[in-house]
């Protein structure tokens, strides 16, 4: 089986593909405590202007966090992990999470990370250090 | 109102511990399985901290950015502080016209008050003005 160690500079991770739902946003509203209606409440967020509810941003963020997690295994930690908000995320979108290895030093692997909506625009992207254990 | 006077103010320190049922239902909201390991974006739950004076997100306001770094892994069980802060704020252009960014920073300590944590949040008040 592959470990962490036997990536290098520009090898792909495996992608995440993840398909947002009202249930689910209502589900992370709760988990979360963030309430905001213009993740929950489809009138509200037409008269902000928004065209129907929001995915939250953290949750998305989460998803891309779940795709470096199941590829690192027991055997990383992520240390940092900074993205951009770039387009709005709503329920039913198809998101595709990928990430390529940036750097490595002998302990950490630094990921770029990028995610697409199904109309090919980027909803996010960013970047995370994976620490390895010891 | 956004502006620069906000850069300082802080909330008061709350305590917390990561409780196991918490992590559980977070997991399974996220979607993922659930294996004793703390998902990196749990931080983003720790919602309860005020600043006085300030309630954010004002309406309208837009997630643009997070940034969170450990010094530590969590686990379930520990206990923690964390509090707020309000770091910059900001005014850019962006292709909506002229907007005000906000960077509002959660830190965790831990019972030695060491950190072990920090995690911001860049957030964007676009302006009623038309871009050029």
């Amino acid at each position: 089986m592959k470990s962490l160690l036997d990536y290098q500079v520009s090898d792909q991770l495996p992608v995440r593909e993840w398909i947002p739902s009202d249930l689910q946003v209502r589900q992370y509203a709760e988990a979360s405590g963030d309430f905001n209606p213009i993740h929950l409440d489809d009138d509200y967020a037409r008269q902000a202007g928004l065209e129907g509810t929001i995915v939250h941003g953290m949750l998305t963020m989460a998803q891309m966090a779940a795709m470096v997690t199941d590829w690192m295994g027991e055997e990383g930690i992520i240390s940092k992990f900074n993205v951009r908000f770039e387009q709005i995320v709503r329920p039913g979108d198809i998101i595709t999470c990928s990430g390529n290895i940036k750097v490595r030093s002998e302990n950490t692997l630094v990921c770029n990370l990028e995610a697409f909506n199904n109309q090919q625009k980027r909803v996010m992207s960013g970047l995370a250090h994976v620490s390895l254990r010891r | 109102m956004i502006n620069k006077e906000l850069i300082g103010r802080e909330s008061e320190a709350i305590a917390f511990k990561i409780r196991l049922e918490d992590v559980r239902r977070f997991a399974e909201a996220i979607g993922v399985r659930f294996d004793d390991r703390v998902p990196a974006t749990f931080v983003g739950t720790l919602v309860q901290a005020n600043i006085p004076g300030v309630q954010l997100p004002t309406p309208g306001m837009i997630h643009g950015e997070q940034r969170i770094t450990y010094y530590r892994p969590l686990n379930v069980g520990d206990s923690l502080t964390y509090k707020k802060s309000i770091k910059d704020v900001y005014e850019g252009r962006g292709k909506f016209g002229k907007n005000t960014f906000l960077v509002l920073e959660t830190t965790g300590y831990d019972l030695a008050g060491e950190l072990v944590f920090s995690s911001s949040s860049v957030l964007i008040q676009p302006s009623k003005e038309e871009g050029e």
